[in-house]
């Protein structure tokens, strides 16, 4: 009752004080921006939203995805464990996940030119190298670019636990930035008026502000002022929207939050499925520390306690939900780990970009299937090597956006969401 | 009255310069001055080629604020504002300079600055060890202003306790732990501004850095370890398995293992190290030695025959002495950036001969100036603030130098996340610079609980067990201190205590004092992240990016219910004994934006006042911190 009350106020509140001292007309401005056209593959994927989990670090593909059953010298303490899909095999920290691979396509076959970390996850996460002059968008900018906003007030991308220099809009500028979220239990921070400010107040403080931004632009014509600028005019629209209840993880019911667990990563999961059902484009996850240089076994154990049952939770809640058809879930990492085990290192794994493994679930994904194949050592990728670029072209096909489309940065280069990257079509659909 | 206050400010200003003394003796500030004179003289000799005017001089105001967010990383507090601005004497920006790279602010800003650039990181990720001792180490490094060169050898070539102050610089490659490779590569790229990471795994396609070049390199730090790790080897298996988990020895040992041992560095660098397993070219094999050989600069070589173990030693003093003003050009390039906003070499960490930069003379100058200032980096920025070039008042227009500088007035950048914060505190509860640092949490923790509480310290602790000297002395130590943890009040508590009297004291959870006081990184929903505060896993990865999640934060939360909302926080301060709505209106824009208002403005703020009265007030406060003007630097 309360909570209802509560958001009846702050909806009146907005309302008008937006219109009438910003002068602006909220939900036209707010609008999907784009209207998008879409490729003209009948077979591309039809999913409308992405929830991009990413394994910051290097995700160790042997321990986990591309077991190797067979050799004991490269699984060290890692034990292969069936799953609910002939012929798929898991690392033994994934109980959970291996009950849900009917629903997963694994690529085993991803390969990286970068093997370091900065490096390797900027070309994961924008397709390109890094370069000095230059700040490219990363995928979730991409895709919010290519497929617009779906709800007009909420953000069309948010970040999870995500470190924030990949998860700015880059040349696309702030809006296709991420709204960033520290800390999942605490929704979007700061998003509701605080107690003691009036509506009549909150509305004066806007039009003062909006007042003194536009003498300050007007002698600064850059695009980062005008970009606060505008941002305030997001943030109110944001602050009245009705679905902000959508950050609010506490309205879950007890049996769902158990289902994803307690952790960090799982909070984070939960409200990335919230955050997709009240109709954000692109959520993106970070779970950190799989940089196992350092006594692989135990940290690989650690953070798949972290991932095994908030991922295997995403899946089947979406599932249930009716949400899985129309998100893609992506798990990604920037490379893998040497299928070597250094000893001085107390069991340690280095980088490795040659051959590592991702996910994609959802959508018109064909689950239960795997795509590629490193060989008998995990090593180099055997069959069907899929770049960086060609997985995030295969992103944007999964929704069917015009992956090979060409967005213009303002120094007038050509880019494109996977470079020259071509989709992995096949594993559609 | 008036003139008598004013006097004492002046005062206070001046006395803040003895401490000057712990400038090398030789420099005193009429050096400082001519240097800043050379360097304008280059500045003026770039316009007259390039055919620019000379850009007209920020006001007082402008200047004022731009030193302090530069210098101390905060705004002014209002009294500081009025202090400065009221003030008539010509060298009040001298003294303003001197007062601000002397006080407490300047170290604090720099550490933000290092941290950055060396990814200090305190807390364990994951599975990973905490790093206490070394953010402290460099904490304190900043504090002394430790000359630039003593403190690079410091961290590339120290040896021994992580917990003692002498070698606690090993920090910086135990918090690699196990990526020795990643650790060489941020140290050229950080030291040297090269940037090596492609030929860890192959011959980079676009430079020409060969793997075999990177593995020459690698040789001199190759062979890292914790002291008497063969000591502790045995108990360590012995008691961190399944069947002992959560038992005192397993937590016990644990914290040996992470609080001490990780913490310590053996092995000076073996000159030597095996090609690795995936060794890919014509000039090596797999597991074949490799002897250290530098890459450029003065050649530097080591055996492969023997292990020389003092190759981190040799690195160092190659990377200092021997790159022929490698070294100190990018550490001068890297203080004009702080200061001027844009390096003369950009990207930074990308080294370029002078002579291929668009201003040759200047880089030359700043190269020799750092080493004739014996690596003094606050008598560098002191000259560089000193300097005519950064009093110019801002030019709106984007550099026209295709890719670098045009060092034609400052341009407008926003502040970053940790000036932010500061100004915030600055806003809410006066200047931050009063209170004390940070103090080591010096606390022996086992499984969660304090223990030995005021009968020994962590670096008693860690001396006394890096001194220890075979297996057998170990065992003797450990079973001792069990049995004395076992003991231990604290220790017997029961769990729902533990995790309160673990928590507190110097763990930066306090909320109001600067960000480099804060636990480092930030923590994840703190305003700093929001802002874009690096995370300090890779070099330099903050971010100025503006995302919606920071407007919400300027309008609502922290600023709302600790500045705007509050009525004693400090800002409000400058109110006392004022009635008149003009002057309120004066000085809370003293107090945010650090300059008076415009007629236009006041006009529009006496309205609002009119109004509402001290909710207009609010309102007002409000604006003035949502404004653009409020987090960008002019």
């Amino acid at each position: 009752m309360f909570r209802k009350a509560d958001e009846l106020t702050r909806r009146h509140f907005m309302s008008g004080a937006a219109r009438t001292y910003l002068g602006v007309h909220l939900l036209p401005m707010l609008g999907s921006t784009v209207a998008s056209a879409g490729t003209e593959d009948a077979a591309a994927g039809k999913a409308k939203h992405v929830i991009y989990l990413y394994m910051s670090g290097g995700m160790s593909h042997v321990d986990t995805f591309d077991p190797k059953p067979k050799k004991k010298e490269i699984m060290g303490k890692t034990e292969a464990i069936p799953t609910n899909v002939d012929g798929l095999m898991v690392g033994h920290y994934l109980k959970k996940t291996a009950e849900v691979m009917d629903k997963v396509c694994v690529i085993n076959s991803m390969n990286s030119t970068q093997g370091a970390h900065q490096q390797g996850t900027y070309v994961m996460q924008t397709s390109y190298t890094m370069r000095g002059t230059i700040q490219h968008p990363s995928v979730g900018s991409w895709i919010l670019k290519l497929a617009g906003k779906i709800h007009p007030e909420l953000p069309g991308y948010v970040a999870i636990d995500s470190p924030p220099d990949h998860t700015g809009g880059g040349f696309f500028g702030a809006k296709y930035a991420a709204a960033p979220i520290g800390s999942p239990g605490e929704g979007l921070k700061d998003s509701r008026l605080s107690r003691g400010v009036t509506e009549d107040n909150f509305g004066h403080r806007l039009s003062l502000a909006d007042k003194l931004n536009r003498q300050f632009h007007g002698r600064y014509p850059n695009v980062d002022v005008k970009a606060y600028e505008d941002l305030y005019r997001e943030a109110a629209a944001l602050m009245k929207s009705k679905d902000l209840v959508a950050f609010d993880l506490k309205l879950e019911p007890e049996s769902v939050r158990n289902l994803y667990g307690t952790g960090r990563f799982a909070q984070g999961c939960l409200l990335a499925r919230r955050l997709v059902q009240h109709g954000v484009r692109f959520v993106e996850v970070q779970l950190g520390g799989w940089d196992t240089h350092f006594d692989n076994f135990t940290g690989v154990e650690g953070r798949c306690k972290e991932f095994d049952q908030a991922y295997a939770a995403l899946l089947t809640d979406l599932e249930k939900t009716g949400m899985l058809k129309d998100t893609l879930v992506v798990v990604a990492t920037e490379f893998g780990r040497s299928p070597t085990i250094d000893k001085i290192f107390n069991d340690g794994r280095g980088h490795h970009p040659a051959a590592f493994s991702c996910l994609l679930a959802g959508g018109s994904v064909k689950g239960g299937t795997s795509y590629g194949e490193t060989d008998a050592t995990g090593s180099r990728v055997k069959d069907g090597l899929v770049t960086v670029q060609d997985f995030n072209a295969t992103i944007a096909y999964g929704l069917g956006l015009p992956f090979d489309k060409v967005e213009y940065s303002p120094s007038k280069r050509p880019f494109k969401i996977g470079d020259n990257g071509t989709p992995v079509k096949s594993i559609f659909s | 009255m008036k003139l008598f206050h004013k006097l004492g400010i002046l005062l206070f200003y001046l006395m803040a310069l003895p401490s000057h003394a712990e400038i090398p003796s030789d420099v005193d500030i009429a050096d400082l001055k001519k240097a800043a004179l050379q360097i304008d003289q280059q500045v003026a000799a770039f316009y007259r080629a390039k055919k620019f005017d000379v850009p007209k001089v920020a006001d007082d105001a402008t200047f004022m604020r731009r030193a302090f967010l530069v210098a101390v990383g905060r705004i002014p507090t209002a009294e500081e504002a009025l202090d400065f601005l009221e003030i008539e004497d010509p060298l009040k920006r001298e003294l303003l300079v001197s007062y601000l790279i002397n006080s407490e602010g300047y170290h604090s800003h720099m550490s933000n600055w290092v941290f950055d650039l060396m990814r200090v990181t305190e807390r364990g990720n994951g599975e990973r060890t905490p790093r206490v001792p070394y953010r402290h180490w460099v904490r304190e490094a900043m504090a002394s202003n430790m000359p630039w060169d003593e403190f690079t050898k410091r961290l590339l070539s120290s040896q021994g306790d992580g917990w003692d102050k002498e070698t606690g610089g090993v920090g910086y490659y135990t918090r690699d732990l196990g990526m020795p490779l990643d650790n060489l590569s941020n140290t050229m790229r950080i030291f040297l501004g090269e940037r090596m990471e492609c030929a860890q795994c192959h011959d980079d396609p676009f430079g020409d850095t060969e793997r075999h070049d990177f593995y020459q390199l690698a040789a001199f730090t190759h062979g890292q370890g914790a002291v008497g790790q063969s000591f502790v080897a045995p108990l360590i298996s012995e008691f961190n398995t399944k069947e002992k988990l959560f038992s005192p020895e397993y937590h016990a040992i644990k914290m040996l293992r992470v609080g001490v041992y990780e913490l310590s560095l053996a092995g000076g660098g073996n000159g030597r190290i095996p090609l690795p397993s995936d060794y890919q070219y014509r000039d090596g094999k797999p597991g074949e030695m490799v002897a250290g050989k530098t890459p450029f600069g003065k050649m530097v070589r080591t055996s492969d025959r023997k292990d020389e173990g003092d190759g981190r030693v040799k690195l160092a003093d190659w990377v200092v002495n021997k790159t022929e003003g490698q070294f100190s050009t990018v550490i001068a390039n890297r203080m004009w950036k702080r200061v001027m906003g844009k390096g003369v070499i950009e990207p930074a960490d990308e080294y370029v001969e002078a002579k291929d930069t668009n201003h040759p003379e200047l880089v030359e100058l700043l190269s020799s100036l750092m080493v004739s200032l014996k690596y003094d980096l606050r008598a560098f920025q002191q000259v560089l603030l000193l300097t005519k070039t950064f009093q110019f008042a801002t030019n709106p227009q984007a550099s026209v130098l295709e890719g670098g500088d045009d060092l034609h007035g400052r341009k407008i950048d926003r502040l970053s996340a940790e000036q932010i914060w500061d100004s915030l505190v600055t806003l809410a509860d006066g200047n931050p610079d009063r209170k004390p640092r940070r103090s080591r949490d010096e606390r022996i923790i086992v499984g969660g609980r304090p223990v030995l509480v005021g009968k020994k310290t962590m670096s008693q602790l860690s001396k006394e067990v890096l001194a220890l000297q075979s297996e057998k002395d170990v065992r003797a130590y450990f079973d001792k201190l069990l049995e004395e943890i076992k003991m231990d009040d604290h220790y017997q508590a029961s769990g729902a205590t533990m995790s309160m009297t673990a928590k507190g004291v110097g763990d930066g959870s306090n909320p109001m004092v600067r960000a480099s006081e804060l636990s480092s990184p930030a923590p994840r929903d703190h305003l700093l992240y929001i802002f874009g505060a690096s995370d300090r896993e890779v070099v330099d990865a903050a971010s100025k990016e503006p995302n919606v999640g920071q407007v919400l934060s300027l309008m609502n939360g922290f600023v709302q219910d600790n500045l705007v909302g509050k009525s004693s926080a400090h800002l409000y301060k400058c109110l006392e004994g004022v009635s008149s709505n003009e002057e309120k209106i004066r000085r809370l824009y003293l107090a945010i934006l650090s300059r008076p208002p415009s007629s236009e403005e006041m006009a529009l703020m006496m309205e609002e006042l009119k109004a509402r009265g001290d909710e207009g007030c609010r309102n007002m406060v409000s604006a003035l911190i949502m404004s653009s003007e409020f987090i960008f630097l002019q």
